[in-house]
């Protein structure tokens, strides 16, 4: 069945249950992805998918279910599955069904030329990602992840208060991980790149930084506990904005889940630091010119010098602080509820170069790579102690490699010590909490735990 | 599900370029989910996912693809898609699927989809005001519950064809404790491969009542001392750290690429000869076991570390393939979307001569990690991080305080080998272990154990 005649099938059926606003998120894509290892095709994976979440207002509350076959079951089970749904709903809270903004702002989210890549054009490229590294280093002993991805998404919504949009993405993915082993020494290296500019995707360089860091680790040692200065890279700096993302959401804020409630328009963050979730970034990973609800998107700063200017809102949270929206609700994929999330949210870079930044550390330790995001961070405290590597500075040069440390802090007392930030902003690649990213940051201090 | 003459055609058309093996993987799966929050439902979800995923090999060449539009047309047209990426080799003109009757341990007596959503938030209920009646510095109880019931169809170029239906269900419950500015959250998550039944096998208020108890502790509790120092790590969750530790090392998509520190070390003393360590998809009813794996091979038991000797690994067809050794029942995927890949089920350290008394009056220092968070492990490297939950000081065989904000880290083959003291304990604890094909379920588990000394990390100095 095709999309549209399943649509009119759902609202009549939903009508005719007593089900009183309706509303279809539909989400259809393309993927490809190919890894090659021992310059062999290892994983090649094609898809085609859709999805269609459903929501509906019935006797006052919201129910939701979802299907990814569009057929007369489905119809059924959106039906009765959400009408089920919204009649054990307690929550007091109002759900609005969105009619539409008035405008919708342009977003340039897909580039056709990149759907045009074929297959064999990005198994060359994961195929060079793979001798590229062999290339640059005898001690490499292994490349263990050599893959180029794509995807394509068309999103559609359209609900029974008239509102009806639809917008396109894409992007291409690459990453590349190198294992270097040295006498009973095996350290690993890792490069990732998203965009959908095929022209920027590089192999060689992607491949080099990856040899360069692993092997930058050999003869690691770990460092006495204490605290020290340090350089959070950009990439970690991003992971770990992207990790505590939640405690900007009004949703957080409102259920007491974000110890920034109640510090709307203080300063919670070094007069340095500037934050910003702009949906409408040239072909960014999380561009798009409607949000979760519908409702347009925009630009805002959330801390602007420092000081915390906006949470992130959907129509729910904004209507309990008697606001407009923000345009960042969020359907992380069409089987989520709504709620909210950043789009493309990034630290704004300063003036300093990375090299710069090591020079003015002076003495302390640079963080390139954090594990254990997912457990060793609480996004409610801010408290985090997660194992890390990188590297000890001493007099602003680089003396060798750390490992067998865990570094340890807070997250707002991280935004309240940036002591600078430096020019090198850098995204990771989007997931269902946007699009990250962050330059290096210099942070005053924090407690790392070693020998 | 598909009708067996259109599954011999999509396996012949996938074939068609050469491919030696080509398989289908076919699911139907209905799904419940409801949130509630502080007592009150916030969200319910109802969903069908559904879809097929068809595998082709060349050697040690393999091809995925994976539609949700599974008319006739479109899967010829997918299959022929797919194997575009092939070439070569001889053609495979004719199979004969023979229909396996799948041996089912894991009986499920309340189907989820024939119970009233009410009983459902009824069990929320009562998990919500045991943990939120627990103490004053709760402040919040999150509760989840979720049932899935998946029906899989499994055939391949070899002649398989089977069919099977995997219900679990799972209650999680989230307490957070509040003093002044600071919370801190404690997790529990019962499941089981079974249906609505589950609830007659848990105490839910006991399980409540146990994470509001963690929260509370640990809000009152002081930072761990971070410095290398043995660590007891209890049993049930604490399992966690050989699953990241080790098992992931030992599952056949690290070893087969030689990026395992285990890789050809089969007979080898990996372990304190304390250690013996199992992967078992075979325990009626377990969250991780199946009745087939996802590759339509029997689940079975699978010794991985007998007194600390290296004795098997966890292998897939594909990896099999490459390391020349017979698949072991387990490959798994998250669902039709994935490949599958050799991943555990339920793993766990076999009880031990010790009891958890013994090991605690037998230390004179020591972190007692009561209970474990997630973590997460380098395969390449072995290096693993993990997040103390719930943490104690043992001095002079005592527990003396809580402590919170611990982190251990390491080396996995190191940790093994450094493990001095084995409990008779043996219990389990549910997790989700997101991998290479997904997020599967799958149970982690031991008896209390002693490692004489680990690096903990801490946002408190040495001691």
């Amino acid at each position: 069945m095709e999309i549209q005649e399943f649509k009119d099938r759902v609202f009549a059926a939903g009508q005719a249950a007593g089900l009183e606003d309706m509303e279809i998120y539909v989400s259809k894509s393309k993927t490809f992805s190919t890894c090659v290892f021992h310059k062999e095709v290892d994983d090649y994976t094609v898809s085609v998918e859709q999805g269609v979440g459903f929501r509906a207002r019935f006797s006052g509350k919201v129910g939701y279910a979802y299907v990814e076959i569009l057929d007369q079951d489905s119809v059924d089970l959106l039906i009765s599955g959400a009408k089920a749904n919204a009649q054990i709903i307690e929550s007091d809270d109002e759900i609005e069904f969105f009619e539409g903004s008035p405008r919708y702002p342009e977003v340039i989210a897909y580039n056709r030329s990149l759907e045009a890549i074929s297959a064999e054009e990005k198994i060359e490229f994961a195929k060079a990602l793979e001798s590229e590294a062999f290339a640059t280093d005898e001690r490499v002993s292994m490349v263990n992840y050599a893959v180029t991805g794509y995807s394509e998404t068309e999103v559609y919504m359209a609900n029974t208060k008239g509102l009806e949009q639809s917008f396109e993405r894409n992007g291409a993915v690459s990453f590349v991980s190198a294992v270097v082993r040295e006498g009973e020494q095996i350290k690993t290296g890792m490069r990732m790149m998203f965009g959908n500019n095929w022209g920027e995707f590089d192999a060689e360089r992607l491949a080099q930084d990856a040899v360069r860091e692993a092997t930058s680790l050999l003869g690691a040692k770990s460092v006495p506990s204490g605290n020290y200065p340090v350089l959070l890279r950009h990439d970690v700096a991003r992971d770990l904005l992207s990790t505590f993302a939640s405690v900007f959401s009004a949703e957080a804020v409102q259920k007491g889940l974000s110890l920034l409630e109640g510090r709307l328009g203080q300063q919670i963050a070094s007069p340095r630091l500037t934050l910003v979730d702009d949906p409408l970034l040239k072909n960014g990973g999380a561009s798009a010119s409607f949000d979760g609800e519908g409702v347009a998107t925009r630009t805002k700063k959330v801390i602007e010098a420092g000081q915390l200017t906006t949470f992130l809102h959907n129509l729910k949270t904004a209507k309990k602080d008697g606001m407009e929206s923000t345009g960042n609700a969020s359907r992380p994929s069409f089987k989520s509820p709504v709620g909210i999330s950043p789009t493309n949210f990034f630290i704004e870079p300063g003036t300093l170069t990375y090299d710069e930044l090591v020079t003015k550390m002076g003495d302390g330790i640079i963080i390139i790579d954090v594990q254990g995001l997912h457990s060793g961070a609480n996004p409610v405290s801010g408290d985090f102690s997660l194992g890390a590597y990188g590297y000890l500075v001493e007099n602003g040069q680089i003396v060798g490699p750390v490992e067998q440390i865990t570094v340890a802090g807070n997250f707002f007392e991280v935004l309240e010590t940036v002591e600078e930030i430096g020019s090198d902003l850098e995204f990771g690649s989007p997931g269902s909490r946007g699009h990250v990213g962050s330059p290096t940051l210099l942070i005053r201090h924090l407690s790392i735990a070693g020998m | 599900m598909l009708a067996e003459s259109l599954v011999t055609d999509v396996i012949l058309a996938a074939l068609s370029t050469g491919g030696d093996f080509a398989e289908i993987f076919m699911e139907d799966t209905r799904r419940t989910n409801i949130r509630m929050l502080n007592g009150s439902v916030e969200e319910g979800v109802s969903g069908r996912d559904y879809g097929v995923g068809i595998r082709i090999f060349q050697g040690f060449r393999s091809v995925y693809a994976y539609t949700n539009d599974t008319n006739r047309e479109n899967l010829l047209k997918v299959a022929l898609e797919a194997a575009a990426a092939l070439s070569g080799g001889p053609q495979l003109t004719n199979i004969v699927l023979q229909r396996l009757v799948v041996d089912r341990f894991n009986p499920v007596r309340l189907e989820p989809q024939d119970v009233p959503h009410s009983d459902k938030v009824g069990i929320m209920k009562r998990a919500n005001l045991a943990a939120a009646g627990y103490d004053k510095q709760i402040t919040q109880v999150a509760i989840t519950y979720l049932d899935t019931d998946q029906h899989v169809l499994i055939a391949n170029s070899e002649g398989l064809l089977v069919q099977d239906r995997r219900i679990r269900t799972r209650l999680g419950i989230n307490a957070v404790a509040s003093k002044g500015n600071e919370k801190q959250s404690a997790f529990r998550g019962p499941g089981r491969h079974m249906g609505f039944e589950l609830f007659e096998h848990i105490d839910v208020e006991e399980i409540a009542k146990d994470a509001a108890r963690s929260a509370v502790t640990m809000v009152n509790a002081d930072y761990a001392p971070s410095g290398k120092y043995p660590v007891i790590i209890d049993n049930e969750f604490g399992g966690v750290i050989f699953h990241e530790a080790c098992g992931h090392g030992l599952e056949a998509t690290s070893v087969a690429k030689g990026a395992s520190v285990f890789s050809g070390k089969l007979g080898q003393q990996v372990a304190n000869s304390l250690v013996t360590a199992v992967d078992d998809g075979t325990i009626p009813n377990a969250w991780g076991s199946q009745n087939i794996d996802d590759e339509g091979t029997k689940t079975r038991r699978n010794v991985l570390i007998e007194n600390g000797i290296l004795k098997g690994y966890m292998i897939d067809k594909l990896n099999g393939r490459r390391m020349e050794m017979e698949p072991t029942g387990s490959s798994r995927r998250q669902s039709y979307k994935f490949a599958p890949t050799s991943r555990m089920t339920n793993t766990f350290i076999c009880a031990g001569q010790s009891t958890k008394e013994e090991i605690i009056s037998n230390t004179e220092y020591a972190l007692f990690a009561k209970h474990m968070g997630g973590g997460s492990v380098n395969p390449a490297t072995g290096e693993f991080n993990f997040a103390v939950a719930e943490g104690y000081i043992v001095r002079n065989g005592k527990i003396e305080k809580p402590v919170r904000g611990g982190t251990l880290i390491g080396q996995g083959s190191q940790i093994l080998q450094k493990i001095d003291m084995v409990a008779s304990n043996l219990a389990s604890g549910q997790g989700m272990c997101g991998s290479r094909s997904g997020s599967i379920p799958t149970d982690v588990g031991q008896p209390t154990i002693r490692v004489s000394e680990i690096t903990v990390g801490g946002r408190k100095g040495a001691n």
